[in-house]
């Protein structure tokens, strides 16, 4: 652990921010006006159907108790049963993982392929073709909202090339990962745009230092020279950037996922938000929140094994 | 989403003059239908011979329909759904003892082959057609049927309000159903012709929990092949559907939320038929030869809600000025392009009992203004009215009435909420008018008058808080009304009653929107919004 640059007590930290996210996502949700009993029955509310339902579900407990049913079932992963979908919530979430970790992990591949060769020629011919050109695109992606730009996407590889699927995720992974490919880009042009200018500046940052001055006068051949000394340096604080957009990102896969009709964690908020369904909105609010505080320790560990200088820094 | 059901029935038999002779009318009903769809294959309209019930009459040159709903299933237990998504599936695969038939007007057989009446009314026995069998190729038996009613009457939150006055359903043999009554239920077939009383196979059902969730059978002319409520179900033709065989093998539904996207997916021809186009689309969707529009009546009623609890609305002259005031035919084409028809009455548009004499409101300003002047409110007043945010048709709605009743000197905010926190803004009665919608769930119109128009309901006549002991008593005596005659003639002074009191300003009656390629033959929605009679008949063409 140590040599990760992680102390046990900076997990510790952890917990009691935990804690917050589900004291947060239990009560905000029931500050929201409209209850999930009249939500079930709609037009055929009567206050004794209501008040059934409601003994049903366990609304008529005390905050408190309900709170610790919550606290009991996040543990044990079931997180309860929805009211929507008369199934755990355990399960639900398991079914909807799938999509959105694929449409996470498939943008971030694509960001790395191309952020990373375009960053560093960018900084090695600066101010030439590339370097203009990629400034100029990714400025316009990186200003255009991510819905326009999938419907666009859709418009030119889906509905005229015919060469991907418009929304919907199909069956089989092969298909998953098809129907993916739009989304995943439409993702990958924002964020790509930050790695691309960090990494181009951290570039021109390492290839200014002194070391690399002397790295070329001892004859070092140019390519080893790029690839063991600059950009070993020049990546750590874009990996610094990329953990942060990484959790951004999920963000941003909501909109995406009901542009695409992706069954994800995104669209499965988004319903159980508009259904009062209490129980999904609390589990998926505190497994993102989880996701996200991984993803920062984890950028930390990364970022500490690629700069040894802050392993020391923080073991301080 | 309040479920909007699917099934609907209808006390047997057409209005006739001889109603009293019910026992006869019952068997004389099964005895056409008998006729006119051979060996009582249910699912009216199916001209098939009889000799094609044990192989498909015609195959369609593409054997799978593509369908592209924009809500997720919920589940595919009928007891237990309220999406209505869901709800049209359920019909495809649980084949229940009666049906409605394709126009929503009437109950048909469906694997009850015939059933009669006691003469108090009280006792109901229905026969099961022998040829009935689940997809695994199991009789369907009279214990299935029972368990499977007592199962959905049992639910809490489910359907079982509907038949209160049920005391006892029992296997009184292999092929008999009896249910046992304490008071006449008039829509009693009605009832059970709806999805939740879906015949299910007990022993397959106890045997595993998790039966709903996996691929879930019934008794249907489809059974399910796989099942990811997210993303796509595939049902595939029952071998054993006891009538007959759909022409096409396969349905994929699949699950896409993004309206805009569905249409993209239409316009791609990767799918046959969409649910829900955006309305502003269609018109673009129409003038492309290769695609279909297509509107189909539906049992909804948009309407405006008017709290009685809270001043001025106590006055009957306000309440009748604002529906003055009001124009419904621009109402209508700013919201519903032109597609919808203008209320008449707060029963659904020719559903059963409609009154078809009482004639939409028309605007009159002046007489509009007297009112209000009779009232005491000649310089008008402010009001809230509650919309939806987010749903398009409802935002036009609520601006056409606020410019409407400005004309009279009603100052209208709108107020927009989310669907759950606008209904239960609307609920209490006290935060002015509010725009809500109703759908049957049954062809009967018991459930609407009830809600609507009974005070003690339990819905305070759609939370108006509206009531009228007359009324009341004639919606209560209804119910137990087996003389179709007196029965109509009580349903009429019923919506007269609200069309002169207005507790509520029905609006609009909203057609269901769906789209579909140009290749596919024959797919018809009925009132209640259920396909699963034009699927045993649609054929998809190659394109």
């Amino acid at each position: 652990m140590e040599r990760f640059g992680l102390r046990w007590s900076r997990l510790g930290n952890l917990v009691p921010v935990l804690f917050g996210i589900t004291v947060v996502s239990f009560v905000l949700i029931r500050l929201v006006p409209g209850d999930p009993a009249s939500q079930i029955l709609g037009n055929r509310y009567t206050p004794e159907a209501a008040q059934e339902i409601r003994a049903s579900l366990g609304l008529d407990r005390s905050i408190l108790t309900q709170y610790g049913i919550f606290v009991r079932s996040a543990a044990t992963g079931s997180f309860g049963e929805s009211y929507q979908y008369h199934r755990p919530v355990g399960e639900l979430l398991l079914d909807r993982m799938g999509p959105s970790l694929l449409l996470v992990g498939m943008t971030a591949a694509l960001c790395a392929l191309v952020a990373v060769p375009l960053g560093l020629l960018a900084a090695l011919r600066r101010g030439g073709l590339l370097d203009q050109g990629t400034r100029v695109f990714f400025t316009i992606g990186y200003a255009l909202p991510g819905f326009l730009v999938g419907v666009v996407l859709i418009l030119v590889f889906g509905l005229k090339l015919r060469w991907f699927p418009i929304g919907g995720y199909g069956t089989g992974f092969a298909e998953h990962v098809h129907h993916l490919v739009l989304p995943a880009v439409t993702l990958a042009i924002p964020f790509s745009t930050v790695l691309v200018r960090s990494l181009r500046s951290s570039t021109i940052g390492v290839l200014d230092s002194d070391f690399i001055t002397i790295a070329r006068l001892k004859g070092i051949s140019g390519s080893r020279v790029i690839f063991r000394h600059v950009l070993r340096n020049a990546i750590a604080p874009v990996a610094v950037v990329f953990g942060i957009n990484l959790a951004f990102l999920v963000g941003g896969s909501v909109v995406v996922e009901n542009v695409f009709s992706i069954p994800g964690f995104g669209s499965l908020l988004v319903g159980a938000v508009s259904t009062r369904d209490y129980p999904v909105v609390q589990a998926v609010a505190l497994v993102l929140a989880v996701f996200v505080l991984a993803v920062n320790v984890l950028t930390d560990v990364v970022h500490s094994l690629l700069d040894p200088r802050l392993a020391v820094a923080v073991a301080r | 989403m309040t479920p909007e059901p699917t099934a609907r029935p209808r006390p047997a038999l057409g209005r006739s003059p001889f109603a009293r002779r019910r026992l006869r009318r019952a068997v004389l009903a099964v005895g056409l239908t008998l006729a006119l769809t051979a060996s009582a294959c249910g699912g009216g309209g199916s001209d098939s011979d009889p000799a094609a019930s044990s192989a498909p009459a015609a195959t369609s040159e593409v054997d799978t329909l593509k369908i592209a709903n924009g809500v997720a299933i919920d589940t595919l237990d009928p007891a237990q759904n309220a999406a209505n998504e869901s709800i049209w599936l359920d019909q495809n695969i649980y084949a229940r003892l009666v049906q409605t038939d394709p126009t929503g007007t009437k109950v048909v057989p469906d694997l009850a082959e015939s059933w009669t009446t006691s003469e108090d009314g009280l006792t109901w026995t229905f026969t099961l057609n022998p040829d009935a069998k689940f997809a695994d190729g199991s009789a369907v038996t009279a214990a299935d049927a029972a368990w499977s009613i007592n199962r959905a009457k049992d639910v809490e939150g489910g359907w079982g309000f509907l038949i209160t006055p049920v005391t006892k359903i029992e296997a009184t043999d292999e092929k008999t159903v009896t249910i046992t009554l304490k008071t006449p239920h008039a829509p009693l077939l009605a009832d059970l012709a709806m999805y939740a009383f879906g015949i299910l196979p007990q022993k397959a059902v106890e045997a595993d929990p998790d039966f709903f969730a996996k691929t879930p059978y019934g008794a249907g002319p489809f059974k399910v092949t796989s099942l990811d409520p997210d993303a796509q179900l595939v049902l595939s033709r029952n071998d054993s559907y006891y009538g007959a065989k759909p022409k096409i093998s396969t349905v994929e539904v699949s699950v896409v939320t993004n309206d805009n996207t569905r249409v993209l997916q239409l316009q791609g021809k990767q799918v046959d038929v969409i649910e829900n186009p955006p309305g502003n689309l269609l018109e673009q969707l129409g003038a492309n030869p290769d695609l279909k529009v297509n509107l189909f009546p539906s049992t909804r009623v948009d309407f405006l809600q008017v709290p009685l609890k809270t001043k001025p609305f106590d006055d009957v002259k306000v309440r009748q000025a604002v529906k003055a005031a009001i124009d419904l035919d621009a109402l209508n084409t700013l919201a519903y392009q032109g597609n919808a028809v203008p209320a008449n009455t707060f029963f659904p548009y020719k559903s059963l009992y409609w009154d078809e004499s009482i004639t939409a409101p028309k605007p009159d300003l002046d007489k509009a203004k007297q009112l209000l002047t009779e009232a005491g409110y000649a310089d008008g007043f402010t009001t809230n009215l509650i919309a939806v945010s987010g749903d398009a048709a409802g935002q036009a709605q609520a601006v056409v009435i606020k410019d409407d009743l400005a004309k009279i000197g009603i100052d209208v905010t709108i107020t927009s909420f989310e669907q759950s926190t606008a209904y239960t803004n609307e609920r209490s009665g006290t935060n002015g008018l509010g725009l809500r919608y109703w759908t049957n769930d049954i062809i009967d119109p018991d459930e609407v008058a009830t809600f609507g128009a009974d005070i003690d309901g339990g819905a305070n006549s759609f939370s108006s808080y509206w009531g009228d002991p007359a009324v009341s008593k004639l919606v209560n005596d209804a119910r137990s009304e087996t003389d179709e005659a007196k029965r109509q003639e009580m349903y009429s002074q019923i919506q007269q009653a609200v069309y002169d009191q207005v507790p509520f300003v029905p609006l609009a009656y909203a057609p269901f929107r769906y789209a579909s390629g140009s290749w596919v033959n024959g797919f018809q929605v009925s009132p209640l919004g259920n396909y699963n009679d034009s699927l045993l008949n649609l054929t998809v063409g190659s394109h």
